[in-house]
C-alpha cells in the first residue's frame, strides 16, 4: 500500500484520529471533539478504557487495575482530575473517597511492622511519629518538600513549560536542588529514620522503581498529593468513567470504533497522512494522537519504516520499560466485616528494601511484595450483600514471563496466585481461601492480550531522575519526530498512573488543537 | 508556626551549586544518554506471542476424522488447517469451548461447542467436539449433511469459564451432565487421568435411554484405569433400564446423596436448561454455598416465552431493527422471540458472537434507541454498560423498533 492510496477521495477522512481508548486516548479524543474537530477513536478491544476497565464473573464485577485515583480530591477543593472530569469534560460518573491511606505490613522479623496510615498530612505525620518516635520533624520536612515540588510543577505548568529561571531560583529552590536525585538521597539528607522511611516509601510499587533510583520530583509529590488530597475510586469500577467519556465523545460527533486495530500510521516526508487498520482500510488524517507507547509505535506502526528517525529507536532503547503486573481477583462469599478486614488498601512485603524487592521481580516466583485491596471497604455495595471483593496486585519486570509456554501457563499463574493469597493470609491472619466463590488471575500475558501493550508492561518507562517528568517536559518539543503525531498515556511526558495518563491526554489534545487552529481546520 | 517551619526547609544533597547544576544539566544529560543508546528496533514481544498462542482471535481448522458415537451424535476431530494459516492449536483449560463458525447458505452463524478432548491432545495436534443432531435443528442438520473429512471450519480460541480451579474448587468434583452436556466432562476426565487436574470426579450422567449414552465404553476404560479418581453413574429416564450399574429416573437429591460427598464437593453442571431447572431445585435442600455450584452457560435460549417477565403479549410481533455495523447501516426485521444476534445473522450482518448466553460480552453493542428485553438469568453486563445503554445482543430481545451500533468482528 503506498501513500498516494491514502489520498484516494473514497477514503474516509478525519481532522484527527486517536489510536487507543485508554485513559489518555479517551480524554484526548473528547477534548479534540469538543473543540469541533471531526475525530475518530480507534480501539482494538471491544471496550473503552485499556487498563481502566472492569469484568464480570458470576455475581461480581471486578476493577481491572485502578487502586486509587490520584489528584481527584473533594468538591470544595477540586484536584486536577476532578476539574477535568467535572468542569472540562462534564461526564456522568460517580467517585467515592478511599477511607484511609494504607496499611503497611512488613513481615520479616528484623523489620516487622503493621501500621495503618491515615490521609491528612498532619495525621499522617503523627501516625508515623507514634510508630517511630523522633521522626516527626524529618517526616514533616519531607512533606514540605512534596508541597514545594507541587507548587513548582504547577508554576512550570502555568508557564507552559517555559518558567522564568529567576523565579525558579528564588521561589522553588528545594524543587531545583532535588530534581536530579533519587528519593534515597533526599531521605538521607533529611535524616529520616529507617523505619519512618519504610512507612513513607510504601507507595513505591505505584511507580515500580526502587527508592535508590526513583526520581524525587515524582515520588515526593505523589506521596504528598495522596496524603494531602486523599484518593478516590469510581463507584461502578473504571468502566463507568471510561464509558462516560466515550459517551461524551459521541455527543460531540466523534466516532468511536471498537475491534479496530491500527496496523500502520502512514507517514510521508515526516508528516502523518493517515492510518491503516487491520481490516485493510485506509483513513486519511494529518493528526494522530497515539495512546500506544513509543515502543510499539516506532517499532511496529509507523509506515514506511524509513520514516522512523534513528533517534526514536535510541530513545526507546535508552530507557527501561516499567513493570508488568499480576492481579488475583477474588469474589468472596463472606463480608469484609466478618473476615475482620477493616482497611481498603494493604501494602504487604517481606522487606522495605525496595532494591531487593525490585531485583526479585525478574524471577518467575511468588513476589515478596503485594498491594491488596478490599473494595467493599471503600464501596460497601460493590458486591451483593454477604460478599466482598479482594484483589491482590503484584509486579514482574518485563522478561520474567518470557519463557512461559502455553501448556504451563495456567499452572504457573495459579501457583503464583496461590502464593500471593498465602502471603496475604499470613500477614493479616485472615483466612480467605475457603470463601473464594470467583477467582480470576491476570498476568502480563492478560494485559498484553486485552490492550496490546508491549510485553505486557502496564507502567511506562521507568521514572529515574535522568528521565523523570522534568527533563521529559523540558524536551517534549524537541522530541516530535513526525509532524502531526502526538503521544499520550502512561508512556508519556508525565509518566504512568491513571491521573498522569488522563492529564497527558489533555496535553496531547491541546497540541493537536493548536495545530488544527493554525491550519484553519477549527476556530 | 508552620509558616516559619516551611521557610526553614533548605535541602542540600551535594552542595547548593552542584545540586543546581545537576538540575540544569538534566535535559542535556538525557539527550546524551539517548544518543549513546542502540538504534536497533525491538523485534520481539514475548507476552504478545504468548497471548496470540493462548487466545488466537481465529483458528482455522479442518476435519481430520468423524466418529459416530450414538445414533444422533458424532465426534469430529479437528486439526490445524495449515493452508489457511493456523499451525498450532491453542492450549486450553478442560471445560472450555470453541465457538465454531458455520456458513449455512450464506448465513454466517456461530455456536459454542465444549472441547471434548484433553489439553494434551491439543499438543498432539487435535481438538475433538461431539455434536448432537437436534430434531428439526437448522444448524445441526446442515452439519450432518455437509461436514465431511476435509471440511474446513473456522473457530475462535478456547473460551469460557467452566473449568476446575484448584484455588476455588473442592478437589472432589461432582459433574452433573445431561445429554450432550457430557462433552466437557470427557475433557475434564481425561485431564484428571493425565495428571493435569489434581482432583476426583464423580459423574452423574443423565440420558433418555441406553442408546443415547455418549462415550460409554471410553468412560468405562477411563474408570478402570483410575478407579480412585473417576466414577460414573448413568441415570436413564426411560421406563426400563437393563444396563448394569444404571439408575432409572432423573438426577434427584436422593441419587446425589447416594453417590456423592455433598458437603465436600464442588458441583459442575452442564446440560439443557430443563436439566438446570430440575437439578438446581434438587440441590436446594443441601443448602450449598453458591460457590459450590458451577454452571456452564446456557447457550442459545430455546423457550424464550418461559423466561421471567417476558412480555407474552408481544410474542407474535416483529420489529424493525436498524443496525450500524462498521460503515454499513441496514434495516432488518427482528422477531420478539429471537435474540438480536439471530436477527442480525439472518440478515447476513455477521455480528461478533461467542458464548450466545450473555456471558462473554463479545457481542456488546450500543442501543441507540428503542427497548429490549434482557434475559435476567443471563444478564452478565457491567453495571456501567447498563447505565450507558450497552447490551449483549445474544441475550436481548426487541420490544419496539430499535437502533443499535454493533462492532465489527476482530480480525487477526
Amino acid at each position: 500500500m503506498n501513500i498516494t492510496d491514502s489520498k484516494d477521495k473514497n477514503n474516509r477522512a478525519y481532522d484527527a484520529i486517536v489510536i487507543g481508548a485508554g485513559n489518555g486516548g479517551l480524554v484526548a479524543a473528547a477534548r479534540v471533539a469538543m473543540k469541533g474537530a471531526k475525530v475518530l477513536l480507534l480501539e482494538q478491544h471491544n471496550l473503552p478504557g485499556g487498563f481502566a476497565s472492569s469484568f464480570v464473573r458470576g455475581r461480581f464485577e471486578f476493577e481491572t487495575s485502578l487502586h486509587e485515583l490520584y489528584d481527584y480530591s473533594t468538591p470544595e477543593n477540586k484536584g486536577g482530575i476532578r476539574i477535568l472530569f467535572e468542569d472540562r469534560l462534564n461526564i456522568d460518573a460517580d467517585f467515592v473517597p478511599v477511607p484511609e491511606a494504607y496499611r503497611l505490613i512488613v513481615t520479616n522479623p528484623d523489620e516487622k511492622m503493621d501500621v495503618v496510615l491515615p490521609f491528612g498530612v498532619e495525621d499522617f505525620i503523627q501516625a508515623v511519629e507514634k510508630e517511630v518516635p523522633g521522626s516527626e520533624d524529618s517526616v514533616r520536612k519531607f512533606f514540605q518538600l512534596g508541597k514545594e515540588i507541587d507548587e513548582a510543577t504547577t508554576y512550570i505548568g502555568k508557564m507552559r513549560g517555559n518558567p522564568d529561571q529567576d523565579v525558579l531560583l528564588k521561589e522553588h529552590t528545594n524543587f531545583l536542588r532535588t530534581a536530579a536525585y533519587p528519593i534515597d538521597d533526599i531521605q538521607d539528607a533529611l535524616n529520616i529514620p529507617e523505619r519512618a522511611r519504610a512507612i513513607l516509601n510504601a507507595y513505591w510499587l505505584y511507580l515500580g522503581v526502587p527508592t535508590s533510583r526513583v526520581n524525587t520530583t515524582v515520588f515526593a509529590a505523589m506521596v504528598h498529593g495522596y496524603i494531602l488530597k486523599g484518593a478516590y475510586i469510581p463507584k461502578m469500577r473504571s468502566h463507568e468513567y471510561t464509558s462516560a467519556i466515550e459517551a461524551k465523545i459521541r455527543e460531540y460527533n466523534g466516532d468511536v470504533e471498537y475491534n479496530s486495530k491500527v496496523q500502520r500510521i502512514l507517514v510521508n516526508k515526516g508528516k502523518v497522512m493517515g492510518v491503516q487498520t487491520n481490516k485493510g482500510e485506509i483513513i486519511n488524517t494529518n493528526h494522530v494522537i497515539c495512546n500506544a507507547s513509543p515502543t510499539l509505535t516506532y517499532n511496529n506502526l509507523i509506515h514506511p519504516k524509513s520514516e522512523v528517525p534513528e533517534i526514536a529507536f535510541k530513545q526507546i532503547n535508552a530507557r527501561t520499560h516499567g513493570v508488568a503486573t499480576i492481579v488475583v481477583y477474588m469474589g468472596l462469599d463472606t463480608t469484609a466485616e466478618k473476615l475482620g478486614l477493616k482497611d481498603y488498601s494493604y501494602f504487604i512485603c517481606d522487606t522495605m528494601d525496595t532494591d531487593q524487592l525490585y531485583d526479585s521481580l525478574i524471577n518467575l516466583e511468588v513476589p515478596k511484595v503485594q498491594a491488596t485491596l478490599c473494595l467493599n471497604n471503600a464501596i460497601p455495595d460493590c458486591s451483593p450483600p454477604g460478599t466482598c471483593i479482594i484483589s491482590i496486585t503484584s509486579a514482574f519486570r518485563p522478561g520474567a514471563w518470557d519463557n512461559v509456554n502455553p501448556e504451563e501457563y495456567f499452572d504457573v499463574k495459579t501457583k503464583i496466585a496461590d502464593g500471593l493469597i498465602e502471603n496475604f493470609e499470613k500477614a493479616t491472619g485472615v483466612q480467605i481461601r475457603d470463601h473464594i466463590e470467583e477467582i480470576e488471575v491476570a498476568t502480563p500475558q492478560t494485559f498484553s492480550r486485552f490492550t496490546g501493550t508491549y510485553n505486557g508492561v502496564i507502567y511506562g518507562y521507568e521514572l529515574e531522575s535522568w528521565d523523570s517528568i522534568i527533563p521529559r517536559l523540558q524536551s517534549m518539543n524537541d522530541e516530535k519526530y513526525i509532524e502531526g503525531l502526538e503521544f499520550c498515556g502512561g508512556f508519556g511526558k508525565r509518566g504512568h498512573g491513571y491521573s498522569s495518563s488522563l492529564k497527558d491526554g489533555e496535553t496531547a489534545a491541546l497540541f493537536t488543537i493548536q495545530s488544527l487552529m493554525k491550519e484553519g481546520v477549527i476556530k | 508556626m508552620n509558616q516559619k517551619k516551611e521557610k526553614d526547609l533548605d535541602i542540600t544533597i551535594k552542595s547548593t551549586s552542584r545540586d543546581l547544576l545537576a538540575f540544569m544539566k538534566l535535559s542535556a544529560n538525557r539527550k546524551k544518554r539517548f544518543e549513546k543508546a542502540s538504534s536497533d528496533p525491538i523485534k520481539s514481544d514475548p507476552m504478545n506471542e504468548l497471548a496470540t498462542k493462548l487466545h488466537p482471535i481465529r483458528q482455522y481448522l479442518v476435519i481430520e476424522s468423524i466418529k459416530d458415537e450414538t445414533k444422533t451424535t458424532k465426534t469430529f476431530r479437528l486439526v490445524a488447517d495449515n493452508e489457511s494459516g493456523t499451525n498450532e492449536l491453542a492450549y486450553f483449560r478442560p471445560g472450555q469451548y470453541l465457538s465454531l463458525k458455520v456458513n449455512v447458505n450464506g448465513i454466517e452463524i456461530t455456536r459454542p461447542y465444549s472441547i471434548a478432548s484433553s489439553p494434551k491432545d491439543t499438543l498432539k495436534g487435535f481438538y475433538e467436539v461431539t455434536i448432537r443432531k437436534e430434531e428439526n435443528g437448522f444448524l445441526t442438520s446442515y452439519i450432518w449433511e455437509n461436514w465431511k473429512v476435509g471440511t474446513k471450519i473456522e473457530s475462535s480460541g478456547p473460551e469460557g469459564f467452566f473449568y476446575f480451579d484448584r484455588l476455588r474448587d473442592s478437589k472432589q468434583i461432582v459433574g452433573i451432565a445431561g445429554g450432550s452436556g457430557i462433552t466437557p466432562f470427557r475433557s475434564i476426565a481425561k485431564a484428571i487421568t493425565e495428571g493435569i487436574i489434581d482432583a476426583k470426579l464423580t459423574l452423574l450422567y443423565g440420558s433418555s435411554d441406553e442408546e443415547d449414552i455418549i462415550y460409554y465404553n471410553e468412560f468405562k476404560d477411563l474408570e478402570k484405569e483410575n478407579p480412585d479418581k473417576l466414577k460414573i453413574i448413568y441415570i436413564l429416564s426411560c421406563e426400563v433400564v437393563s444396563l448394569e450399574g444404571c439408575e432409572q429416573g432423573f438426577i434427584t437429591a436422593n441419587i446425589i446423596k447416594k453417590y456423592c460427598n455433598i458437603a465436600n464437593s464442588t458441583f459442575f453442571l452442564c446440560g439443557p436448561q430443563i436439566m438446570y431447572n430440575f437439578v438446581e431445585k434438587e440441590l436446594i435442600q443441601f443448602n450449598l454455598p453458591l460457590k459450590r455450584i458451577r454452571r456452564e452457560a446456557f447457550g442459545e435460549v430455546k423457550d424464550v416465552l418461559d423466561l421471567p417477565n417476558f412480555p407474552q403479549e408481544l410474542a407474535e410481533k416483529s420489529f424493525k431493527m436498524t443496525v450500524h455495523i462498521g460503515e454499513v447501516t441496514k434495516e432488518v426485521p427482528a422477531l420478539v422471540t429471537e435474540s438480536l444476534i439471530v436477527a442480525m445473522e439472518r440478515a447476513k450482518l455477521a455480528p461478533p458472537s461467542k458464548c450466545r448466553s450473555g456471558e462473554c460480552g463479545f457481542c456488546r453493542s450500543l442501543l441507540i434507541s428503542g427497548d429490549v428485553y434482557v434475559n435476567p438469568v443471563s444478564d452478565w453486563r457491567r453495571a456501567a454498560d447498563k447505565k450507558f445503554g450497552y447490551i449483549h445482543p445474544c441475550s436481548s430481545y426487541p420490544l419496539s423498533d430499535i437502533e443499535i451500533k454493533v462492532p465489527r468482528k476482530k480480525v487477526n
